[in-house]
């Protein structure tokens, strides 16, 4: 029984924009409010109702599309765009902090020394940690790689167990990090050597985080049968944004842990 | 006595391995069959009686929480601080 005479997703009503824009009204005061009057209260609200808004609207997305068919090519190449337009925008997100960085770093103040680490800073050692995490994340594209042609393939173990290598590499990743941030000896405070260092390296953390979140999801979804093997764009959106962090990472390593060592 | 333990190993095994095989059964067509019942009802409240709960503690949230801010936002404009 057809209900529509083209191929193009006409979205039943959602409540789930109004939820997210409220919860970002709430996080943006709710940090006015912390930094003012160090009350935490409306940054703790926004911040559970935007996980509320986001589980809720990608569970129903899950069900407009896995469910109820509605992701037919043409809007499965609309989504391809929309995923591509918002790495884009991410990649110029950190265009900026690169700029600062470099802005910094190839001309640098004589109130820093007139050199780069600037006097009093030790940068970490380049052929420690950091390489290992570039390892680790050079594995990951290579392991989510293989996830990807192990779905194409409609080889479900194979596909499990690269999926799951993958975002244990993730995490793995991230303790490296944190660690690193516990132990390093030098500070957000430092100076615009720790400012632009911090900044752009935290920012590419929290990208990790979500990254590793999304190809969970992916994996518990590949769990319950949700991909199939011509038909599994959430995967793809998900090992793209993955890609992505990765390549932030080299340019990150190239430029701040080695060249700005 | 041995006897004994080695048959309730196989039953242990036998008992894990049909609860996990039926948890990662293909549900996918019941869910198939749920979503696309033709009852009108949205999207983000077809799944059940779960769905209306959530839906309603997050719009609670909502209505409640944008009630906060504007008291915060008024509260920071007019401040009552008697010097």
């Amino acid at each position: 029984m057809a209900h529509q005479a083209h191929a193009y997703h006409m979205v039943d009503p959602s409540p789930w924009p109004l939820t997210g824009a409220i919860s970002a009204l709430l996080m943006t005061s709710g940090l006015a409010t912390w930094w003012h009057y160090k009350t935490t209260t409306l940054l703790f609200l926004g911040t559970t109702l935007l996980l509320l808004t986001m589980f809720q609207w990608w569970r129903d997305i899950i069900r407009e599309s896995t469910f109820q068919g509605h992701h037919s090519t043409p809007v499965q190449k609309g989504l391809r765009y929309g995923m591509v337009l918002f790495i884009t925008s991410e990649v110029f997100f950190f265009i900026g902090f690169f700029w600062a960085f470099y802005h910094s770093s190839l001309a640098p103040a004589i109130e820093l020394g007139g050199l780069w680490p600037p006097t009093g800073i030790t940068p970490l050692d380049p052929f420690e940690v950091p390489l290992l995490n570039t390892a680790v994340l050079l594995a990951s594209g290579v392991t989510v790689t293989w996830a990807h042609h192990t779905i194409m393939e409609g080889a479900r173990k194979p596909a499990l167990q690269s999926l799951t290598l993958t975002v244990l590499l993730g995490l793995y990743f991230t303790a490296l990090q944190a660690m690193e941030y516990y132990e390093a000896p030098f500070t957000l405070a430092d100076g615009v050597y720790g400012c632009t260092f911090f900044v752009a390296t935290g920012f590419h953390g929290l990208h990790v985080i979500i990254g590793t979140t999304f190809l969970m999801v992916c994996l518990l979804r590949h769990t319950h049968y949700h991909f199939t093997s011509n038909h599994h764009f959430g995967f793809e959106a998900g090992a793209w944004y993955w890609h992505f962090v990765d390549v932030v990472w080299l340019f990150l390593y190239i430029s701040i842990y080695w060249w700005g060592s | 006595m041995y006897r004994h333990i080695h048959a309730l190993q196989q039953v242990a095994r036998r008992t894990i391995s049909s609860s996990v095989r039926r948890q990662l059964d293909n549900k996918v067509q019941n869910k198939q069959k749920l979503f696309q019942e033709d009852n009108g009802i949205p999207v983000h409240l077809k799944g059940g009686v779960s769905d209306a709960l959530l839906y309603r503690t997050t719009m609670m949230l909502t209505v409640v929480g944008a009630g906060y801010v504007v008291y915060e936002l008024v509260k920071a404009a007019f401040p009552r601080n008697k010097t």
